[in-house]
């Protein structure tokens, strides 16, 4: 259909091999850093391999000082709680505006809108006051809180996605004596893998990610996580380049394992979810 | 299909109860966490606060105090230069990686996946990788380049960096997007095109790049909203406002007015509102420029 020379190919692949190559190099140079030892990384181009292979760095991350194990734990556990927390209410709350009847639906829903267009940066402040007032500043609970009770935004994908499911198969269900309940979770869910687990992703993606709002409510090492600890650790020991891409490398892996695995599930879902 | 069950239709109470359980948490979230800070802020905007001495009520003070404040002008100021230094680029870079990546050519999935890399990671993560990269002595890219230019901290320099980092970590999410809108224009209408004699310039002038609205409209809504509040990469690459204040954009500015150096709290739930009003602006602006301009009559 398209008409195609050549050299308009070899000009393509050029510039997509530069972008890809662009894109990369962060990565790769962060993380041979990563596994230089300090004495290598002083005296040599930032571009020779590592030689030898070192893991101190990393074993220095994970002990003593800087113990970066506390921060995984804590975002781990944050993400965790948020995940399970924000799909059941969202997952609750599309049902009912998409599957059941009562009055001011429409309001509600309008209203559930508008809340996306709040920002995080304007609402930061007004929260941590809130959590200064009833004593929750730097507790585990801070950290969750303002999101494990649903997002409008999840609300809003999730509806859209239930409304597409056909009324019969549920009135069908509830000839049968099946409640809304067991609708909900054995019919109207298992029909939507796809875009539930779409919003699991982003959840774990944005959560695992979140700096400003850990930043400001927590301090201390108790309930630091990886974001913050990363920040810090680089303000500290602004010199010692390995350590800090050991860190980095730390902090983005997870995501990065993940990403390895689901890349075509959320490459596809990023797309999906800017439309309906 | 169009759904016809509405209010109307007979029985319209009967789901009360439930909606109202399934609806109660979500609601109490909604209520307590983004709707109620919206007052609290609003409230806070009329005080003088410092979390210690007692509130004190002083009118629109913080307002005429923080709009005629040659710090917070700055702070405008720079995050107008942040936006529109990134905006054009990332947008205009992700839909040329998203026309290439179309062709169809072999290995363009390896690419697209690549690409999408850095939305994956952490702004602070790669905000950080960044500031080793870019350091003056040790950095990867002046180690590379054989030279010592200070990147970060030099204040005609620490702008473009930190615009270039956030477009680096962008241009993939956007292409995205542009390979999903290029991907749903219809096969005939490019046909047509091709058969009314349409060279390809023509057609993506004249025909994709029209046909593109919706996702332009999208890319650009998004991308404009999270750029003005663009904190994390900033905060790790130029902390405290960058060399001479050249980085500090609004998001830091209410970070360090409200959290750093003596809690502000009235100050900064003023600024926070400027950038509130501001993004509801932009929005309804490019709302009401799209709507004149996007069709999606085929015919």
């Amino acid at each position: 259909m398209r008409r195609r020379t050549p050299l308009a190919d070899a000009l393509t692949y050029l510039v997509l091999l530069v972008a890809a190559v662009l894109t990369l190099a962060p990565f790769a140079l962060s993380f041979m850093t990563a596994f230089k030892s300090p004495q290598q990384f002083a005296s040599e181009p930032a571009l020779n391999l590592p030689n030898p292979i070192t893991t101190e760095n990393f074993v220095r991350l994970f002990s003593g000082d800087y113990s970066f194990i506390s921060p995984i734990a804590v975002t781990a556990q944050m993400v965790a709680v948020i995940l399970v927390g924000q799909l059941l209410f969202s997952i609750m709350a599309a049902y009912a505006f998409a599957k059941l009847r009562f009055a001011g639906r429409d309001i509600l829903f309008w209203i559930y809108l508008a809340t996306l267009m709040v920002p995080q940066v304007v609402i930061v402040i007004p929260l941590y006051v809130m959590m200064a007032q009833v004593g929750m500043r730097n507790t585990f609970w801070a950290l969750v809180l303002p999101f494990m009770f649903g997002s409008p935004y999840a609300v809003f994908l999730l509806r859209e996605h239930f409304r597409s499911i056909p009324d019969d198969l549920i009135d069908a269900a509830r000839i049968d004596g099946a409640g809304d309940w067991r609708i909900l979770w054995q019919i109207v869910v298992p029909l939507s893998r796809g875009i539930v687990s779409t919003l699991a992703i982003i959840t774990v993606v944005s959560h695992w990610n979140n700096f400003m709002w850990p930043l400001i409510i927590t301090s201390g090492r108790d309930w630091q996580v990886i974001t913050v600890a990363t920040a810090n650790l680089q303000s500290q020991y602004n010199a010692n380049w390995t350590l800090v891409m050991a860190a980095t490398t730390v902090a983005m892996a997870p995501l990065l394992v993940l990403f390895a695995i689901f890349q075509r599930t959320i490459v596809e879902s990023i797309a999906l979810t800017g439309f309906k | 299909m169009p759904n016809l069950r509405g209010l109307r239709s007979p029985g319209h109470l009967r789901h009360g109860r439930l909606s109202g359980l399934l609806l109660a948490p979500s609601l109490f979230g909604l209520s307590a966490f983004l709707i109620f800070p919206i007052l609290i802020v609003i409230w806070l905007s009329l005080n003088k606060w410092d979390l210690l001495a007692p509130m004190r009520f002083v009118g629109l003070a913080n307002y005429a105090d923080v709009l005629t404040d040659a710090t917070f002008g700055n702070s405008l100021w720079r995050t107008v230069i942040f936006v529109v230094s990134v905006i054009p680029l990332q947008t205009a870079l992700g839909l040329f990686m998203a026309v290439l990546l179309t062709r169809g050519l072999p290995g363009s999935g390896l690419f697209r996946v690549i690409y999408v890399i850095p939305w994956i990671c952490a702004p602070l993560a790669l905000g950080v990788v960044w500031k080793w990269v870019l350091a003056p002595y040790d950095g990867a890219l002046n180690n590379l380049l054989g030279i010592s230019v200070e990147w970060l901290s030099n204040p005609a320099l620490a702008m473009p960096a930190v615009a270039g980092v956030t477009i680096w970590s962008q241009v993939g999410y956007t292409t995205l997007f542009f390979m999903a809108g290029l991907a749903a224009i219809p096969d005939q209408v490019l046909e047509a095109a091709q058969l009314d004699g349409a060279g390809g310039w023509q057609v993506f002038w004249q025909i994709k790049l029209p046909l593109l609205g919706p996702t332009m409209f999208f890319v650009l809504v998004t991308g404009v909203i999270s750029a003005f509040q663009a904190f994390d990469q900033i905060y790790a690459l130029t902390p405290n406002g960058g060399p001479e204040g050249t980085t500090d954009v609004i998001a830091t500015r209410i970070y360090l007015e409200a959290f750093q150096g003596g809690f502000n709290l009235g100050r900064a739930s003023v600024m926070a509102l400027v950038l509130f009003v501001i993004l509801v602006v932009v929005t309804v602006v490019q709302q009401r420029f799209f709507a004149d301009r996007i069709t999606y009559d085929l015919s």
